[in-house]
């Protein structure tokens, strides 16, 4: 345990890698910041880089872009009311609220504090979490597999903030997105349409970059310009804060708790995470009436919750390869990518990684204080870059980005049809990062389902027969049914209601 | 593109039914009475399942808390005109136009296009386009070519590094 401490403390002071999450830190702050560019998004930009990096620098520049992005997103939240990232919106009235009222250093301070204190929080789940998971984990067979793969699909239709039919939908496009080219059962060329790019499959990272940053550039055709942002000073930015922590201790705890369970159930990340905190510190708290005036309470419990969930968010994909969010999906391309293939055996064999990883974690939640507090000084200038300067260096980056991947340029081409389809999905309700675990998920999800099939020799009862696949079993069969049971259920209500008004 | 819950639905009714037909058409692996034909045929089926279901508006209930992000009630509406909602394609089309024309064009001279039209189409003066235009593709084909080794193409003007 030592010794493995002791390898990863050298494996992650070296230059390279201190370099790498520095620069990706300033990065996701940028980013984060910047309304409309999401912590999806700054991550996604990422992965080229990636590739030339070593495995454990690569993998701190997600832990770091993700981390600084989340917490960054709260600050034009807080001085424009235009959340950064999707994961500040719940809070980004109640922050604005407090800028209004001259407490723009404390709904800031609040932010960048206790993001930290959740994101180590999460870190030490996922420390605590993991190992025991990786023992129960080592006796699952494919049957378990494919409960879990399915059941982490239905958590990411069923918190999807839309109609969970549309979301089940958007999951299956996804799903079928994965069954294109030759790796599957047989090894025929399935869906290529005779094209010789789509033998290897749709790759999950091109597809993300379209969905998530060039439908982003679509939509910034449409909609107008953020208003710039006031210059103003700022005073001391922790002041108070440690006060808050004792006065608000309950609710951080209680964030911090529902950030690790939002973050560890596959598909649901750090904006869930927020609506969830802000809704329950609103419904526990002694003084519901001060909510939406400018009352930090809210912001402590749901700042907690989303940067707790950015860490446990990664129990589901280290363990099983199964993403906890959108970020950990990339988290999981990178990781196979660099021979640090997700699975149980990852404990046990490469555990000064694994440390390495827990310790980055750490580390980028401390830095995060100052560089934070820096970022938030700076903000009235970074925040004044004009959208029309930001976005055309974003088409580049995609550009370039999505070619470097395979250097390919048919990437590009990819690139631009998720744009067009996710941009049309999400104007017509249909939720994207269903679609994405879809895709990263599907090779999976196919082969534990197949394989099964195999085994059981064309029946289904063997799915069931085991005690914990029955239970995973169960679980995502009543995430499937519930809708529609909703459905029957507000049908047969409301079928009495115009008889007894006609009568 | 806000389109009505049917097209979509039927839509999505049409792709199932395709992907689970397409699927069925597959061989099996031989010897075994299941292959890649299984799974294009689960998924095809609950698509156009769910696609039946949207097009019903069964879960409809649900949308209503689709707004997240706040919006200030100052702002002066966009122009809604027809062609005012192709300007979205902008992007992805120049995405196509760079895969047709960088290996004969290069990157930079590509790239100093695409920046510059997409920084007009969002509004940005020929003053603040055009050096962006200049130095932007400079600076990605400095990070991406030169520290990391991307073959981007050099077309008819290559950079000296």
């Amino acid at each position: 345990m030592l010794n493995t401490l002791t390898q990863a403390f050298a494996l992650i002071t070296t230059w390279e890698v201190i370099v790498a999450m520095l620069a990706a830190s300033v990065y996701g702050l940028v980013i984060g910041s910047l309304p409309g560019l999401s912590a999806t998004m700054a991550t996604a930009l990422l992965v080229p880089v990636t590739f030339y990096l070593s495995p454990i620098a690569a993998i701190a520049t997600i832990v770091a872009a993700s981390t600084m992005a989340i917490f960054a997103g709260d600050i034009p939240g807080a001085l424009l009311r235009i959340p950064g990232t999707p994961a500040s919106a719940a809070y980004a009235d109640e922050a604005y609220a407090m800028t209004r009222k001259g407490e723009a250093e404390l709904a800031l301070g609040a932010g960048v504090w206790f993001s930290a204190v959740g994101g180590i929080a999460g870190t030490l789940s996922l420390m605590i979490l993991a190992p025991p998971l990786a023992e129960i984990a080592l006796s699952f067979s494919t049957f378990e597999y494919f409960w879990l793969a399915f059941l982490g699909l239905m958590c990411a239709t069923l918190v999807a903030r839309s109609s969970p039919v549309k979301a089940i939908a958007s999951m299956f496009i996804g799903l079928l997105v994965a069954c294109i080219g030759i790796e599957n059962p047989g090894g025929v060329p399935r869906f290529t349409f005779g094209m010789t790019n789509l033998f290897g499959g749709i790759e999950p990272i091109p597809a993300l970059v379209g969905v998530f940053a060039v439908a982003q550039v679509m939509r910034a055709m449409l909609t107008p310009e953020p208003p710039p942002i006031p210059r103003r000073k700022f005073g001391s930015i922790l002041a108070g804060q440690w006060k808050l922590t004792k006065k608000y201790n309950w609710q951080m705890t209680r964030g911090n708790i529902i950030g690790i369970i939002i973050g560890v159930l596959p598909g649901a990340g750090a904006d869930m995470a927020a609506w969830v905190s802000y809704a329950m510190s609103k419904r526990f708290s002694k003084e519901p009436e001060k909510f939406g005036t400018g009352h930090v309470e809210g912001l402590v419990e749901a700042g907690a919750s989303n940067n707790a969930s950015i860490a446990s968010g990664w129990v589901p994909s280290l363990l099983f390869g199964i993403p906890g969010d959108t970020i950990a999906a990339i988290a999981i391309g990178v990781l196979y990518m660099k021979g640090l293939n997700p699975g149980p055996t990852l404990f046990t064999e490469k555990a000064s990684s694994m440390y390495a990883i827990y310790l980055m974690f750490i580390i980028a939640n401390i830095i995060m204080i100052p560089l934070g507090i820096v970022m938030i000084r700076l903000a009235s200038y970074v925040l004044r870059a004009p959208r029309s300067t930001v976005m055309p260096v974003i088409m580049l980056c995609c550009a370039v980005g999505s070619f470097a991947i395979g250097n390919n340029i048919f990437g590009v081409v990819i690139v631009a049809t998720f744009g067009v389809i996710g941009y049309v999905m999400e104007e017509n309700g249909y939720p994207v990062a269903a679609m994405v675990l879809g895709i990263v998920m599907g090779t999976m999800i196919e082969q534990s389902f197949v394989t099964s099939l195999i085994k059981s020799d064309g029946s289904v009862f063997p799915f069931f027969e085991r005690p914990i696949a029955a239970i995973l079993a169960a679980l995502a069969i009543g995430a499937l049914i519930w809708p529609v049971l909703v459905w029957v259920w507000r049908r047969l209500k409301r079928t009495p209601a115009p008889a007894t008004s006609a009568g | 593109m806000r389109l009505p819950d049917r097209v979509t639905g039927l839509f999505l009714v049409g792709l199932g039914a395709a992907a689970a037909y397409g699927g069925w058409q597959l061989p099996p692996v031989p010897g075994q009475p299941v292959g890649p034909n299984v799974f294009p045929l689960v998924i095809g089926s609950g698509l156009a399942l769910c696609g039946l279901a949207i097009a019903f508006g069964i879960g409809r209930s649900f949308e209503e808390e689709e707004h997240l992000i706040p919006v200030e009630g100052d702002q002066p509406q966009p122009p809604t005109g027809k062609l005012y909602g192709l300007r979205a394609l902008l992007p992805p089309a120049l995405l196509l136009f760079y895969v047709a024309i960088a290996d004969r064009l290069g990157f930079i001279l590509t790239a100093t296009l695409i920046v510059y039209v997409t920084a007009t189409a969002l509004g940005a003066r020929w003053k603040v386009a055009l050096p962006l235009a200049v130095l932007a593709p400079i600076g990605i084909h400095l990070i991406f070519s030169k520290l990391l080794r991307v073959p981007l193409p050099p077309g008819v003007l290559p950079m000296p590094w």
